[in-house]
């Protein structure tokens, strides 16, 4: 719908040039075998860093603990393997390089260097979707990254390399043990590319077997070829000349900037001016505005389907929910206008967005080709036949509204996640004459008090919880006529996989052992403190990191000493006050470290016992 | 809308720029009430009014960091009305909104520029905005 290239455009151009290659093979035998060694190498490097992204979690996992990790998990760890192993025999050789730009002579080898290439731009593909996080992890930067790090995804993605590897495998060990004269190259070379195809082989047997175990769905499949480029589609404003098409293309491009405002809006720094009152309003306004646009839409495709049609249904029940959103937003900017923030006036990227989105949808809803949002009077919905001539014209406009629909729902949590932080901060203030007499304060304004914010926070999350159930209805409907946006609610049932249990990571945590991988890979308080205040450079980030490290050591090590942890030392009360602490204490905790956990938890146990009775 | 009238009838006979000010304040918390009343998707001025209040609540905390904005409200506590009054339709509440728009535009504007300090002709001048916002959404004009 937004012509995004997604991965699957990759993967399918890495796999047409080993077609390619596959099918003159009776010709490509003949050929030089230290080209073919050389650009075997590169796909093997790309293949290696696939597999790393695949079984990071396990980095830490020690080797005798390997046999508690699940079938997939286990044929991830020995893929990995398989292809350093590979790699290794190829770059034993030490062949040297073509000149730069020389494309090799030989057929296969300029089909593997194009193949590599087309893998390594789906991996910057799918690594648009994520920044560098703390402690050498990495961080989400859309909506998407949770479902590329999921489970099923996962083992989709190594199921789709297997089969390519096990292909190259063919490809190259048939030019290493030809016995054409004209294939160039001495016995030990020849040699060291058939073991390695042999291993790139072991790398797809690998999976295979995992596969078997427990196969990817169809579905996993199709779901990881969707995955697009995290960017930007190009903002766009409808100039009254687009056709019904034209307005679903542009209200899904404009679902989309939005989500991706929303979620830069969500992880922004306490102190950020980006979090404004009038950026908050603005989408609140906007965002009841869409809600109603999807509420008469959908009521506008109800009526175009036939009265005993299951979809009729299912469209009014979708056109109640939305609704009920529309009021829940109502709800939120009522809430708004009793407080304000200390950066007033700041529209942000995500209010710029949802007003755009109100204009799209509301241009697809109402009949005139003029409609904007100061168009004020009312203005009759677009007629039934208007918005979907045809049967087949149904899916374009259901996409366009599950895409409002999911934008509307994180817009929600994303503003709900930038009121808490603001709150945090002491941001959110209110107009002192709207307090009660008792509060004499000589200012215009003060910090809200905290049952305002609360308030206010329980608004916000009463809408969410209304916009997602408007979303799920909406889903349905996508599956039903096929949109294309159903790929949005397969993703979020990827996501849903437990995120821990990545493959069987949980398996091996809940045995009690010791895993002190990246799993929790949330930044201690020093780091915290740093990206609060804006600190991006990554060496400094990193000390943040080591110091946390050796904060949690420390404590560890104090704890395990049993030092000041008896009850009623003054030690012991001097922690239990202090936040900063209680930072420390909790990062410990999430460290993953199982000695840690045992006597921090068991310390938090006692201290919840009642007192001791007095002799 | 009686509200509106007497919101109206203040910004007119402030004199002075704590009174504008107060006036002003006071005329778009007197906008958010009525908006909030006849916020029903059947009206044709539910978009109007749901994107006119959030330009409204912006107004009246644009005057709020004014240094000359008086810090308790001048005569007295508002009238507690805040439901549609019966037989007034929403357009006929929304003309009204518009002419009070329209004058606290004007009075803003005077405002911005006599205001002898700076940060009180800025938040003058941020409520001017907003105010001719607020009439640009009713009308599809500007003031």
């Amino acid at each position: 719908v937004t012509s995004q290239p997604t991965f699957g455009d990759f993967l399918q151009a890495a796999g047409r040039q080993l077609d390619t290659a596959g099918a003159s093979m009776t010709t490509a035998a003949n050929g030089d075998v230290d080209e073919v060694t050389q650009s075997l190498l590169r796909v093997v490097t790309v293949l290696d860093r696939y597999a790393r992204d695949a079984t990071f979690p396990f980095d830490e996992v020690a080797a005798a603990d390997t046999p508690l990790l699940n079938a997939w998990a286990r044929a991830s760890l020995d893929a990995r393997q398989a292809l350093a192993n590979a790699a290794a025999l190829l770059r034993t050789r030490g062949v040297p390089g073509p000149q730069p730009g020389t494309p090799p002579a030989t057929t296969l080898a300029r089909h593997l260097d194009s193949a590599a290439v087309s893998l390594a731009a789906g991996r910057d593909l799918l690594q648009t979707h994520f920044a560098p996080g703390p402690r050498g992890g990495r961080q989400s930067r859309s909506d998407w990254a949770p479902a590329i790090g999921s489970p099923p995804v996962t083992r989709a993605l190594l199921s789709e390399l297997a089969s390519l590897a096990q292909q190259v495998a063919a490809q190259g060990a048939a030019l290493a043990w030809s016995p054409l004269p004209r294939t160039r190259g001495t016995r030990e070379d020849r040699r060291s590319l058939g073991a390695a195809c042999q291993w790139l082989d072991v790398f797809g047997a690998t999976i295979q077997a995992a596969q078997q175990d427990e196969p990817t769905p169809d579905g996993d499949r199709e779901l990881l070829h969707a995955i697009p480029l995290n960017a930007l589609p190009p903002r766009r404003v409808p100039d009254g000349s687009e056709p019904v098409a034209g307005l679903c293309d542009g209200a899904t491009g404009s679902a989309l900037r939005a989500r991706h405002a929303a979620w830069d809006a969500a992880v922004q720094a306490t102190w950020s001016p980006g979090t404004s009152v009038t950026s908050l309003r603005r989408v609140a306004a906007a965002s009841t505005l869409t809600s109603y646009h999807c509420e008469v839409l959908l009521r506008t495709l109800a009526a175009r389907t036939p009265e005993a049609a299951e979809n009729r249904a299912a469209l009014l029940r979708a056109a109640d929910a939305a609704g009920r959103a529309r009021a829940s937003w109502l709800s939120v900017a009522n809430a708004l206008k009793q407080v304000t923030t200390d950066t007033p006036g700041y529209v942000s990227p995500a209010a710029a967005e949802a007003s755009n989105l109100a204009l799209w949808t509301g241009r697809l809803a109402y009949a005139s080709p003029e409609w904007t949002l100061v168009s004020g009077p009312a203005h009759p919905a677009r007629a039934p036949h208007d918005l979907a001539p045809g049967t087949e014209d149904i899916p374009a406009v259901v996409a366009a509204i599950h895409h409002s629909c999911e934008t509307l729902t994180q817009l929600t949590w994303a503003d709900r996640e930038q009121i808490r932080t603001a709150a945090r901060a002491g941001r959110i203030l209110v107009p002192t004459r709207s307090l009660p007499d008792n509060y004499d304060i000589p200012h215009p304004y003060a910090h809200a008090p905290l049952g305002r914010v609360d308030s206010l926070l329980g608004v916000y999350e009463a809408a969410g919880a209304a916009n997602a159930r408007t979303r799920d209805a909406v889903a349905d409907i996508a599956e039903a006529t096929c949109a294309p946006s159903r790929m949005l609610t397969a993703a979020r049932a990827a996501a849903r996989a437990r995120p821990d249990d990545r493959l069987g990571v949980e398996r091996v945590r809940s045995s009690g052992l010791p895993v002190q991988g990246k799993v929790p890979d949330l930044p201690g308080p020093v780091e915290s403190t740093l990206r609060e205040l804006g600190v991006t450079a990554s060496d400094l980030l990193r000390r943040g990191a080591k110091i946390d490290r050796a904060g949690e050591r420390l404590i560890s090590a104090a704890v395990g000493e049993g030092q000041s942890l008896r009850r009623g030392q003054p030690g012991e009360q001097t922690r239990q006050r202090s936040a900063a602490t209680a930072a420390l204490i909790n990062h410990a905790l999430a460290s993953g470290d199982s000695r840690a956990i045992a006597l921090l938890r068991g310390q938090t146990q006692r201290q919840s016992e009642p007192p001791e009775r007095e002799p | 809308v009686n509200r509106i009238v007497s919101a109206e009838k203040r910004l007119r006979e402030a004199s002075d720029l704590p009174a504008v000010l107060d006036a002003a304040y006071n005329a778009f918390e007197d906008m958010l009430a009525v908006f909030g009343a006849y916020e029903d998707p059947a009206d044709g001025t539910f978009a109007a009014f749901v994107m006119s209040a959030a330009s409204a609540a912006d107004g009246r905390d644009a005057i709020l960091f004014a240094p000359s904005l008086p810090p308790h409200r001048l005569g007295g506590p508002p009238a507690l009305e805040d439901e549609a009054q019966p037989g007034v339709s929403a357009y006929q509440a929304a003309r009204a909104l518009a002419g009070l728009a329209r004058l606290l535009a004007a009075r803003l504007e005077q405002a911005a520029r006599s205001a002898p300090d700076a940060p009180d002709r800025a938040a003058c001048a941020e409520a001017w905005r907003d105010a001719r916002c607020i009439h640009v959404l009713l009308t599809g004009a500007e003031p």
